[in-house]
Protein backbone atom coordinates (compact mmCIF):
# COMPACT_ATOMS: atom_id res chain seq x y z
CA UNK A 1 0.00 0.00 0.00
CA UNK A 2 0.99 3.39 -1.06
CA UNK A 3 1.65 5.99 2.13
CA UNK A 4 -0.55 9.23 1.26
CA UNK A 5 1.33 11.39 -1.16
CA UNK A 6 2.11 14.14 1.49
CA UNK A 7 2.24 11.98 4.55
CA UNK A 8 6.00 12.21 5.13
CA UNK A 9 6.10 16.05 5.23
CA UNK A 10 5.70 16.42 8.97
CA UNK A 11 8.08 14.25 9.87
CA UNK A 12 10.58 15.43 7.46
CA UNK A 13 9.87 19.00 8.97
CA UNK A 14 10.01 17.69 12.56
CA UNK A 15 13.55 16.04 11.15
CA UNK A 16 14.27 19.58 9.72
CA UNK A 17 13.95 21.44 13.10
CA UNK A 18 16.20 19.01 14.86
CA UNK A 19 19.08 19.36 12.41
CA UNK A 20 18.68 22.91 12.62
CA UNK A 21 18.87 22.68 16.21
CA UNK A 22 22.07 20.39 16.14
CA UNK A 23 23.30 22.95 13.07
CA UNK A 24 23.38 25.73 15.43
CA UNK A 25 24.77 23.81 18.53
CA UNK A 26 27.63 23.23 16.38
CA UNK A 27 27.81 26.94 15.13
CA UNK A 28 27.95 27.64 18.65
CA UNK A 29 30.77 25.05 19.31
CA UNK A 30 32.97 26.13 16.63
CA UNK A 31 32.69 29.77 18.05
CA UNK A 32 35.15 28.10 21.12
CA UNK A 33 37.57 27.71 18.76
CA UNK A 34 37.23 29.61 15.83
CA UNK A 35 40.11 32.20 15.47
CA UNK A 36 37.30 34.99 13.97
CA UNK A 37 34.98 34.22 16.61
CA UNK A 38 32.10 36.73 17.53
CA UNK A 39 29.66 36.98 20.88
CA UNK A 40 26.49 35.20 20.77
CA UNK A 41 24.95 38.81 21.15
CA UNK A 42 25.89 41.91 19.73
CA UNK A 43 27.13 44.72 21.93
CA UNK A 44 26.88 47.50 19.79
CA UNK A 45 25.39 48.04 16.75
CA UNK A 46 27.09 47.71 13.45
CA UNK A 47 28.06 50.42 11.51
CA UNK A 48 26.66 49.89 8.22
CA UNK A 49 27.17 51.58 5.16
CA UNK A 50 24.86 51.78 2.87
CA UNK A 51 24.55 54.45 -0.36
CA UNK A 52 21.27 56.62 -0.51
CA UNK A 53 18.82 55.39 -2.55
CA UNK A 54 19.36 57.99 -5.51
CA UNK A 55 16.27 59.55 -6.93
CA UNK A 56 15.54 59.24 -10.46
CA UNK A 57 13.27 62.65 -10.92
CA UNK A 58 13.62 65.19 -14.30
CA UNK A 59 13.70 68.36 -13.87
CA UNK A 60 14.52 71.12 -16.65
CA UNK A 61 17.51 73.41 -16.69
CA UNK A 62 16.17 77.13 -16.51
CA UNK A 63 17.69 80.38 -17.21
CA UNK A 64 17.41 83.49 -14.66
CA UNK A 65 16.23 85.52 -17.52
CA UNK A 66 13.41 82.95 -18.42
CA UNK A 67 9.95 84.52 -18.75
CA UNK A 68 8.82 81.11 -17.70
CA UNK A 69 9.19 82.58 -13.86
CA UNK A 70 6.85 86.07 -14.87
CA UNK A 71 3.99 83.44 -15.52
CA UNK A 72 0.80 83.07 -13.17
CA UNK A 73 0.37 79.51 -13.34
CA UNK A 74 3.94 78.13 -11.95
CA UNK A 75 4.65 77.71 -8.40
CA UNK A 76 8.13 78.92 -7.42
CA UNK A 77 10.02 77.05 -4.55
CA UNK A 78 12.68 78.59 -2.70
CA UNK A 79 14.84 75.73 -1.34
CA UNK A 80 17.30 77.61 0.75
CA UNK A 81 17.05 78.14 4.97
CA UNK A 82 14.75 80.71 6.70
CA UNK A 83 17.29 83.73 7.12
CA UNK A 84 18.08 83.76 3.88
CA UNK A 85 15.13 83.29 2.78
CA UNK A 86 13.75 86.52 5.45
CA UNK A 87 16.27 88.37 3.72
CA UNK A 88 15.61 87.69 0.09
CA UNK A 89 13.20 85.39 -2.15
CA UNK A 90 10.65 86.04 -5.29
CA UNK A 91 7.85 87.28 -4.65
CA UNK A 92 5.13 84.58 -3.86
CA UNK A 93 7.35 82.00 -3.45
CA UNK A 94 7.01 79.14 -1.34
CA UNK A 95 9.50 77.83 1.01
CA UNK A 96 10.55 74.08 1.35
CA UNK A 97 14.27 73.95 3.06
CA UNK A 98 16.49 71.23 1.25
CA UNK A 99 17.44 69.03 3.45
CA UNK A 100 20.02 66.23 2.45
CA UNK A 101 18.55 63.77 5.09
CA UNK A 102 15.47 64.29 4.97
CA UNK A 103 14.27 65.79 0.96
CA UNK A 104 11.03 66.29 1.18
CA UNK A 105 9.21 65.43 4.97
CA UNK A 106 5.69 64.79 4.02
CA UNK A 107 3.95 67.73 5.31
CA UNK A 108 5.75 69.75 3.14
CA UNK A 109 4.72 67.19 0.15
CA UNK A 110 1.19 68.21 1.24
CA UNK A 111 2.06 71.69 1.11
CA UNK A 112 3.18 71.35 -2.51
CA UNK A 113 0.10 69.54 -3.42
CA UNK A 114 -2.25 72.54 -1.93
CA UNK A 115 -1.16 75.09 -3.42
CA UNK A 116 -0.81 73.11 -6.76
CA UNK A 117 -4.34 72.10 -6.65
CA UNK A 118 -5.43 75.78 -4.98
CA UNK A 119 -3.63 77.93 -8.12
CA UNK A 120 -4.61 75.22 -10.61
CA UNK A 121 -0.26 75.28 -11.20
CA UNK A 122 1.05 74.00 -14.61
CA UNK A 123 5.09 73.92 -14.05
CA UNK A 124 6.88 74.01 -10.87
CA UNK A 125 9.98 76.21 -10.60
CA UNK A 126 12.80 75.66 -7.94
CA UNK A 127 15.46 77.61 -7.12
CA UNK A 128 18.44 76.94 -4.24
CA UNK A 129 21.21 78.28 -3.29
CA UNK A 130 22.90 78.29 -6.10
CA UNK A 131 25.98 76.22 -4.75
CA UNK A 132 27.20 72.81 -6.15
CA UNK A 133 25.11 70.87 -5.51
CA UNK A 134 22.96 73.26 -5.83
CA UNK A 135 19.62 72.88 -3.51
CA UNK A 136 17.31 74.07 -5.74
CA UNK A 137 18.05 71.61 -8.16
CA UNK A 138 18.14 68.48 -6.17
CA UNK A 139 14.83 69.51 -4.28
CA UNK A 140 13.46 69.46 -7.91
CA UNK A 141 14.44 66.24 -8.59
CA UNK A 142 13.20 65.19 -5.33
CA UNK A 143 9.53 67.16 -5.91
CA UNK A 144 9.61 65.34 -9.87
CA UNK A 145 10.44 61.71 -8.16
CA UNK A 146 7.09 62.55 -6.41
CA UNK A 147 5.33 62.42 -9.44
CA UNK A 148 4.70 66.16 -10.38
CA UNK A 149 5.56 66.96 -13.44
CA UNK A 150 7.57 69.69 -15.78
CA UNK A 151 9.12 70.77 -12.77
CA UNK A 152 12.23 73.32 -13.62
CA UNK A 153 15.36 74.42 -11.32
CA UNK A 154 17.16 78.09 -11.85
CA UNK A 155 20.40 77.76 -13.10
CA UNK A 156 22.48 79.29 -10.60
CA UNK A 157 19.89 79.59 -7.70
CA UNK A 158 18.92 82.42 -5.68
CA UNK A 159 22.44 84.81 -6.41
CA UNK A 160 21.71 84.63 -9.63
CA UNK A 161 17.88 85.52 -9.82
CA UNK A 162 18.54 88.21 -7.07
CA UNK A 163 20.95 89.76 -9.20
CA UNK A 164 18.26 89.79 -11.89
CA UNK A 165 15.31 91.14 -9.46
CA UNK A 166 12.47 89.19 -11.41
CA UNK A 167 10.07 90.82 -9.16
CA UNK A 168 11.83 90.00 -5.66
CA UNK A 169 10.98 91.43 -2.69
CA UNK A 170 13.19 92.53 0.39
CA UNK B 1 -2.68 13.86 -10.33
CA UNK B 2 -1.63 11.22 -8.19
CA UNK B 3 0.15 9.43 -11.10
CA UNK B 4 2.32 12.21 -11.30
CA UNK B 5 2.86 12.61 -7.80
CA UNK B 6 4.34 9.09 -7.77
CA UNK B 7 5.82 9.29 -10.74
CA UNK B 8 9.06 7.47 -10.89
CA UNK B 9 10.73 9.31 -13.14
CA UNK B 10 10.63 12.29 -10.17
CA UNK B 11 14.21 10.90 -8.37
CA UNK B 12 16.10 10.82 -11.41
CA UNK B 13 14.67 14.49 -12.26
CA UNK B 14 15.38 15.69 -8.74
CA UNK B 15 19.06 14.53 -8.89
CA UNK B 16 20.52 16.94 -10.90
CA UNK B 17 18.57 19.69 -9.23
CA UNK B 18 19.48 18.53 -5.61
CA UNK B 19 23.23 18.29 -6.32
CA UNK B 20 22.81 21.98 -7.72
CA UNK B 21 20.84 23.43 -4.72
CA UNK B 22 23.11 21.02 -2.21
CA UNK B 23 26.34 22.16 -3.57
CA UNK B 24 24.69 26.21 -4.13
CA UNK B 25 24.37 26.02 -0.37
CA UNK B 26 27.45 24.32 0.68
CA UNK B 27 28.95 27.04 -1.49
CA UNK B 28 26.84 29.74 0.16
CA UNK B 29 28.00 28.62 3.76
CA UNK B 30 31.79 28.48 3.49
CA UNK B 31 32.85 32.19 3.30
CA UNK B 32 30.29 32.84 5.94
CA UNK B 33 31.83 30.00 8.54
CA UNK B 34 34.95 31.15 7.52
CA UNK B 35 34.41 34.97 8.52
CA UNK B 36 31.56 35.34 10.97
CA UNK B 37 31.80 38.52 11.48
CA UNK B 38 31.99 40.19 8.28
CA UNK B 39 28.49 37.85 7.44
CA UNK B 40 27.20 39.60 10.87
CA UNK B 41 27.60 42.69 8.95
CA UNK B 42 26.14 41.61 5.57
CA UNK B 43 22.95 41.11 8.07
CA UNK B 44 22.92 44.17 9.71
CA UNK B 45 23.07 45.68 6.25
CA UNK B 46 19.60 44.28 5.53
CA UNK B 47 18.56 46.38 8.33
CA UNK B 48 15.75 44.08 9.29
CA UNK B 49 17.09 41.53 11.68
CA UNK B 50 17.29 42.82 15.25
CA UNK B 51 19.95 43.75 17.28
CA UNK B 52 20.52 40.94 19.67
CA UNK B 53 19.54 38.21 16.94
CA UNK B 54 22.35 39.37 14.42
CA UNK B 55 25.17 37.25 15.85
CA UNK B 56 23.02 34.36 16.53
CA UNK B 57 22.20 34.38 13.38
CA UNK B 58 25.62 35.00 11.60
CA UNK B 59 26.68 31.63 13.95
CA UNK B 60 23.72 29.53 13.02
CA UNK B 61 22.49 29.93 9.96
CA UNK B 62 25.87 29.42 7.65
CA UNK B 63 26.29 25.55 9.68
CA UNK B 64 22.19 25.19 8.75
CA UNK B 65 23.43 25.55 5.38
CA UNK B 66 26.43 23.54 4.67
CA UNK B 67 24.42 20.97 6.84
CA UNK B 68 20.92 21.17 4.96
CA UNK B 69 23.47 21.03 1.41
CA UNK B 70 25.63 18.07 2.47
CA UNK B 71 22.70 16.21 2.93
CA UNK B 72 20.95 17.39 -0.05
CA UNK B 73 23.93 16.00 -2.35
CA UNK B 74 24.27 12.92 -0.47
CA UNK B 75 20.89 12.28 -0.60
CA UNK B 76 20.13 11.64 3.21
CA UNK B 77 16.87 13.22 4.92
CA UNK B 78 16.49 15.11 1.73
CA UNK B 79 13.21 15.72 2.12
CA UNK B 80 14.32 17.34 5.99
CA UNK B 81 16.96 19.37 4.07
CA UNK B 82 14.94 20.82 1.27
CA UNK B 83 12.46 21.84 4.39
CA UNK B 84 15.49 23.60 5.79
CA UNK B 85 16.44 24.88 2.43
CA UNK B 86 13.07 26.39 1.82
CA UNK B 87 12.82 27.64 4.89
CA UNK B 88 15.68 30.05 4.31
CA UNK B 89 14.80 30.39 0.88
CA UNK B 90 11.63 32.24 2.03
CA UNK B 91 13.48 33.90 4.15
CA UNK B 92 15.92 35.03 1.92
CA UNK B 93 13.83 35.86 -0.22
CA UNK B 94 11.74 38.44 1.90
CA UNK B 95 14.69 40.25 3.47
CA UNK B 96 15.87 41.26 -0.63
CA UNK B 97 12.38 42.20 -1.30
CA UNK B 98 12.37 44.01 1.51
CA UNK B 99 15.96 45.53 0.60
CA UNK B 100 14.83 46.48 -2.70
CA UNK B 101 11.76 47.98 -1.79
CA UNK B 102 13.74 50.65 1.03
CA UNK B 103 16.11 50.97 -2.30
CA UNK B 104 19.32 49.69 -0.19
CA UNK B 105 22.09 50.00 -3.29
CA UNK B 106 24.54 46.72 -1.28
CA UNK B 107 25.77 43.81 -1.96
CA UNK B 108 23.57 40.19 -1.47
CA UNK B 109 25.96 38.91 0.91
CA UNK B 110 24.92 35.16 -0.48
CA UNK B 111 28.58 34.34 -1.46
CA UNK B 112 30.59 36.20 -0.27
CA UNK B 113 30.61 39.51 1.61
CA UNK B 114 29.84 42.80 0.46
CA UNK B 115 33.42 44.12 1.19
CA UNK B 116 34.82 41.02 -0.62
CA UNK B 117 33.13 41.50 -3.63
CA UNK B 118 31.37 44.05 -5.58
CA UNK B 119 29.97 42.84 -8.26
CA UNK B 120 27.00 40.85 -6.25
CA UNK B 121 24.67 43.99 -5.65
CA UNK B 122 20.72 42.97 -5.44
CA UNK B 123 18.45 43.16 -7.94
CA UNK B 124 15.88 41.87 -9.98
CA UNK B 125 18.06 39.29 -11.13
CA UNK B 126 18.90 38.14 -7.83
CA UNK B 127 14.80 38.05 -6.91
CA UNK B 128 14.68 35.59 -10.00
CA UNK B 129 17.70 33.48 -9.11
CA UNK B 130 16.31 33.11 -5.28
CA UNK B 131 12.73 32.23 -6.95
CA UNK B 132 14.15 29.92 -9.23
CA UNK B 133 15.96 28.34 -6.26
CA UNK B 134 12.46 28.45 -4.00
CA UNK B 135 11.16 26.17 -7.01
CA UNK B 136 13.68 23.68 -7.02
CA UNK B 137 13.78 23.34 -2.99
CA UNK B 138 9.64 22.50 -3.19
CA UNK B 139 9.95 20.78 -6.44
CA UNK B 140 12.36 18.25 -4.12
CA UNK B 141 10.08 19.15 -1.15
CA UNK B 142 7.04 17.52 -2.62
CA UNK B 143 7.84 15.00 -5.31
CA UNK B 144 11.07 13.38 -4.63
CA UNK B 145 9.51 10.92 -2.41
CA UNK B 146 12.32 8.45 -3.02
CA UNK B 147 15.44 10.62 -3.92
CA UNK B 148 18.76 8.52 -5.06
CA UNK B 149 21.76 8.67 -2.60
CA UNK B 150 22.63 7.64 0.53
CA UNK B 151 19.51 7.03 2.21
CA UNK B 152 18.40 4.63 -0.70
CA UNK B 153 21.43 2.71 -0.96
CA UNK B 154 21.00 2.08 3.24
CA UNK B 155 17.47 1.15 2.70
CA UNK B 156 18.37 -1.57 -0.20
CA UNK B 157 21.78 -2.53 2.27
CA UNK B 158 19.28 -3.07 5.14
CA UNK B 159 16.52 -4.73 3.41
CA UNK B 160 19.57 -7.57 2.09
CA UNK B 161 20.80 -8.43 5.11
CA UNK B 162 17.46 -8.90 6.86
Amino acid sequence: MKPKPYSTLFTALLEAAVVASIACVIGAAVQWVHPNSIPFFANEAYETMVPCPVQEGKVTELSPQSPLLQEKNVLIIDAREEPDFDDWHVKNALRITYDFLDPIPAADQKKIARKIAAKRVSKVIVYGDGDTPDTGKLLGIDISASGIKNVFYVKGGAPKLQSEKPGSTP
Amino acid sequence: MNAFIYWKGHRWLALPARLYLGGVFIWASLHKIALPETFALDVATYNIVPLYLINLMAICLPWIEIISGAMMVAGYKSRASAWMITGMMVMFLTALLIALSNGLDMSCGCFASSTMEEGDAISTATVFRDVSWLVLGIYILLLDRQPLGLESWLRHRNKRNS
